[in-house]
């Protein structure tokens, strides 16, 4: 049974429309939260498999083994002065970590995550668009890191915005053309070959996805996981905040639980990038007893491309500006446009 | 509106390598102009000296270029011992050569593993620094410092080596081969590593030599001037090694030749350990005859290769117990001085990679 | 042609010459074509009047020069013409020193800041005389002799 019907049956004495209210406030946090532990557990994760790399030992202070390393750091950020630059545009700098952190929490609300033995499926979000949603609401990104960029009048703000918005909007067409490659290649059946009518939303394109579609389409997964990693500013497309030339980019005049929050925002994004990366091209919760376990095949692919990323990080300078614009818009963008012609062949004659 | 940004890096700056500023004139993101202050370091160490007796100074010169103690040390002492006719036996010599070369690896690894944070490459930063620490333990076994180690004294040195530093020493050179070979490693087969640096920071020679630049700035411009080869103190005439040098001019030249270097030095540090006579590590006399109260008459202009390059150090005494004037030549003063040269018409992230090749050090630049 | 008034040909492991600076440009340039460098710039202050030693440095023959010059006015000509190197070596001894070197355009002080009184390394500079730095917001730096005023 699905987890939102059971809570909507919890509450069926208030009315149906109360009920269904409810159920889907505490879904959505019962995921948040989820998400939230999940997630500070990666960044453990990440902190010691960053250690182990560079011969050193990690967290192992705060807890067993620095397990609440992280908890601490929160406490940390929050219990930290906000110190605000007196040269500032009030609204659109206490907006713009919001915007940010909102963007990649909402996203996590838009994602099918299959369903897990007692709870059932755990999705929120039950549209036949959630693919074009959630391409709408990343493009919120942007704004967000423009509003940080301009709203303190420092120049290093300035160039790391500029960067930023470069960045998004370099990567965000070869995604979204690789993402119409899958598109077009869910809306046929495989075994079949009749036309399906799913295949915009995330959990459609699941359900049509008998082979990863990373078998098929290698190349779309590759460009599809670059961009992915470069829009949620990782190591090597770090260049928004690269903390060598632009100090932290726009959020240089950030501190305390603000920064935190873009901290979280971005990172988050990475993790949220693996999970789109699992749904598109790995299967996502496909596999045997999908309805049992579903949850957790997504759930390690997810963090298997999130380690890759993080290996990434650690091993790789930082690219330079004009080289990864150039990446965006000389290899990535040709490379894609091909691809969606593979794409379209494939599924008229290969299939 | 103007079509330039001004973009002040500095004095505090999370990859300028200490407190110094560049106020930069950009062009969207393309250098047009830099203009380089320095000064925020200065402590006047040269008018200090003129107050203290010879053998107080040392510990002023450690903290010049406090990554490289021990050279900073040489060049002062034997400039001393030249100006007071104070000789060090030989033993001595042969463990301020050891400990020179020990310290110049040092210096080489803090370099390369800020060279690899200026670019955001994390990693290459503990790889060197674990080296580091095994130096720096040496030095604490001989000296009692990890870094300011004033060690190197009128005379001889501190301290004699005994058996266990110079068996740590050994073990160093056999383990630090291959980690040296890692550490190159982590950088040359990075595609983004030569992407940022293959034809970053042109320094043609003609330039070079105007500005006064001298060590790997120098060498990597194709000139091969090293004070060791030409102009030999201690016994650097009696052990073999090579001076590299580069013609790529840039700072993929460079980097491969300071790892070069770095072989090079632990080729000295084996050939020395095996050199190492018995004897006195400390002149006796100098020891009696009140070795803190020593008088110098006279002028004299030392010159030994630190980390950085040419260091060369102006003493002048008038016959009494202190000097009468303490000049510095820093090499490290020189070799920022040719930064705007360099960065011109680059980009903004082009400006950090060239600092962090040069690998300067602020409190020499200050002093 | 320009007179030598002193030739030391072994001190301290190097030739000194002293000339006499209306000298200094001429013999300068003449070094120039043979190949010298300058290496560093050093001055003196010998209480009544100042020395200025030039280190020169001959990559090709690897010989190291001194030419000394004698000032009793503070003034000496500039060699940024000549190399750019004396551009910073004569603004730390303008700085430190008071040497003032004529022609060099540029003649600020390089390592204290640009209000600071006195010249550190003359013989007769107050030391007891604390100076304190601040700076405003447009980044330049303020000295003052009050110490309130001072970080």
């Amino acid at each position: 049974m699905n987890l939102l019907i059971r809570i909507h049956d919890w509450f069926s004495f208030l009315g149906p429309g109360v009920s269904y209210g409810i159920a889907y406030l505490l879904e959505t946090i019962f995921i948040l939260i989820f998400v939230g532990i999940s997630f500070m557990a990666l960044i453990y994760v990440f902190r010691k498999y960053m250690a182990r790399i560079q011969l050193r030992i990690g967290p192992n202070r705060v807890g067993k083994y620095g397990l609440l390393q992280v908890v601490a750091d929160a406490f940390k950020l929050i219990g930290k002065e906000s110190i605000l630059p007196a040269n500032r545009d009030d609204l659109a700098y206490r907006l713009a970590p919001l915007i940010i952190m909102m963007t990649t929490m909402v996203s996590f609300v838009i994602i099918p995550y299959g369903s897990l033995a007692y709870f059932g499926s755990l999705t929120i979000t039950h549209s036949d668009v959630t693919l074009v949603l959630l391409f709408g609401v990343l493009s919120l990104l942007p704004i967000g890191e423009i509003l940080a960029g301009i709203s303190t009048k420092s120049n290093y703000a300035l160039l790391g915005a500029l960067r930023g918005v470069a960045k998004d909007v370099s990567f965000e067409v070869p995604m979204l053309i690789s993402a119409l490659a899958i598109i077009m290649i869910s809306s046929r059946s495989f075994i079949t070959g009749a036309q399906t009518y799913n295949s915009l939303s995330l959990a459609g394109i699941v359900e049509n996805q008998v082979i990863p579609y990373g078998i098929i389409d290698p190349l779309g997964l590759l460009i599809f996981y670059i961009s992915m990693v470069a829009r949620a500013s990782f190591t090597p497309f770090d260049l928004a905040e690269s903390d060598s030339e632009l100090i932290t980019g726009y959020t240089t005049e950030y501190s305390g639980m603000r920064f935190g929050l873009f901290y979280i925002g971005l990172f988050g994004m990475v993790y949220l990038g693996s999970f789109f990366v699992s749904i598109l091209y790995l299967g996502a919760y496909n596999g045997p007893a999908s309805s049992d376990l579903g949850f957790i095949y997504l759930f390690i692919k997810t963090i298997i491309l999130v380690l890759i990323a993080f290996l990434a990080w650690v091993s790789l300078p930082r690219i330079r500006v004009d080289k990864f614009v150039n990446l965006g818009w000389k290899y990535l963008l040709p490379i894609s446009i091909i691809n969606l012609v593979y794409a379209g062949l494939f599924v008229l004659y290969i299939r | 509106m103007s079509r330039y940004t001004v973009l002040n890096l500095g004095p505090v700056h999370p990859s300028i390598h200490g407190i110094l500023r560049f106020r930069v004139k950009l062009n969207e993101e393309i250098i047009e102009d830099v203009d380089i202050t320095i000064g925020f370091l200065h402590r006047n160490a040269e008018k200090i000296c003129e107050l203290n007796i010879y053998a107080n100074n040392i510990i002023y010169f450690d903290r010049m270029d406090y990554l490289d103690a021990m050279n900073m040390e040489l060049g002062y002492v034997t400039a001393v011992e030249k100006l007071t006719g104070i000789e060090a036996p030989e033993r001595a010599q042969w463990i301020r050569m050891i400990m020179a070369e020990l310290n110049r690896l040092a210096a080489r690894l803090v370099g390369l593993g800020a060279f690899g944070l200026d670019m955001g490459m994390l990693t290459p930063f503990f790889h060197c620094f674990a080296e580091r620490e095994k130096i720096q333990k040496i030095f604490v076994e001989a000296s009692g410092g990890r870094q300011e180690v004033n060690y190197i004294s009128i005379g001889g040195v501190y301290q004699d080596f005994n058996e266990k530093i110079i068996n740590d020493i050994r073990e160093f050179s056999k383990n630090f081969k291959k980690r040296l070979e890692d550490i190159y490693n982590m950088f040359i087969h990075s595609e983004i590593f030569w992407q940022r640096n293959d034809g970053i920071g042109i320094l043609e020679p003609d330039v070079a030599l105007d500005y006064g630049v001298t060590g790997p700035l120098l060498r990597g411009s194709g000139i091969a001037y090293d004070v060791r080869k030409d102009a030999p103190y201690l016994f650097y005439d009696k052990v073999n090694f090579d001076v590299p040098i580069s013609h790529r001019k840039d700072n993929i030249g460079r980097f491969v030749l300071k790892i070069e270097e770095m072989r090079q030095s632990i080729r000295i540090i084996d050939q020395c350990l095996d050199k190492i006579p018995d004897g006195p590590y400390f002149n006796n006399k100098a020891k009696k005859s009140l070795m803190l109260r020593v008088k110098g008459d006279g002028e004299v202009f030392s010159r030994v290769e630190s980390d950085n390059g040419e260091f060369g150090v102006y003493v002048r005494g008038d016959n009494t117990v202190k000097p009468y004037r303490v000049h510095v030549r820093s090499p490290a003063f020189k070799n920022i001085s040719v930064v705007p040269v360099m960065a011109r018409g680059l980009m903004i992230a082009d400006l950090i990679v060239i600092i962090g090749s040069i690998d300067t050090v602020i409190g020499e630049i200050d002093r | 042609m320009y007179n030598i008034i002193a030739d030391e040909k072994d001190k301290g492991g190097m030739r000194v010459i002293t000339l006499d600076k209306k000298d200094l440009i001429e013999a300068m340039t003449e070094f120039k074509s043979q190949g010298y460098y300058l290496s560093s710039i050093t001055g003196v202050d010998m209480k009544d009047h100042l020395e200025v030693i030039y280190h020169l440095h001959n990559f090709d023959k690897n010989e190291y020069l001194g030419v000394k010059v004698l000032t009793y006015d503070s003034k000496v000509p500039s060699l940024v013409g000549l190399w750019k190197a004396a551009d910073w070596d004569e603004r730390e001894q303008y700085d430190l020193m008071g040497i003032i070197f004529e022609g060099h355009e540029n003649l600020r002080r390089i390592l204290l800041p640009d209000e600071w009184v006195g010249h550190p390394l003359r013989k007769d500079y107050d030391l007891k005389k604390v100076q304190y730095v601040s700076m405003d917001s447009e980044g330049n730096e303020h000295v003052s002799f009050d110490e309130r005023e001072g970080w």
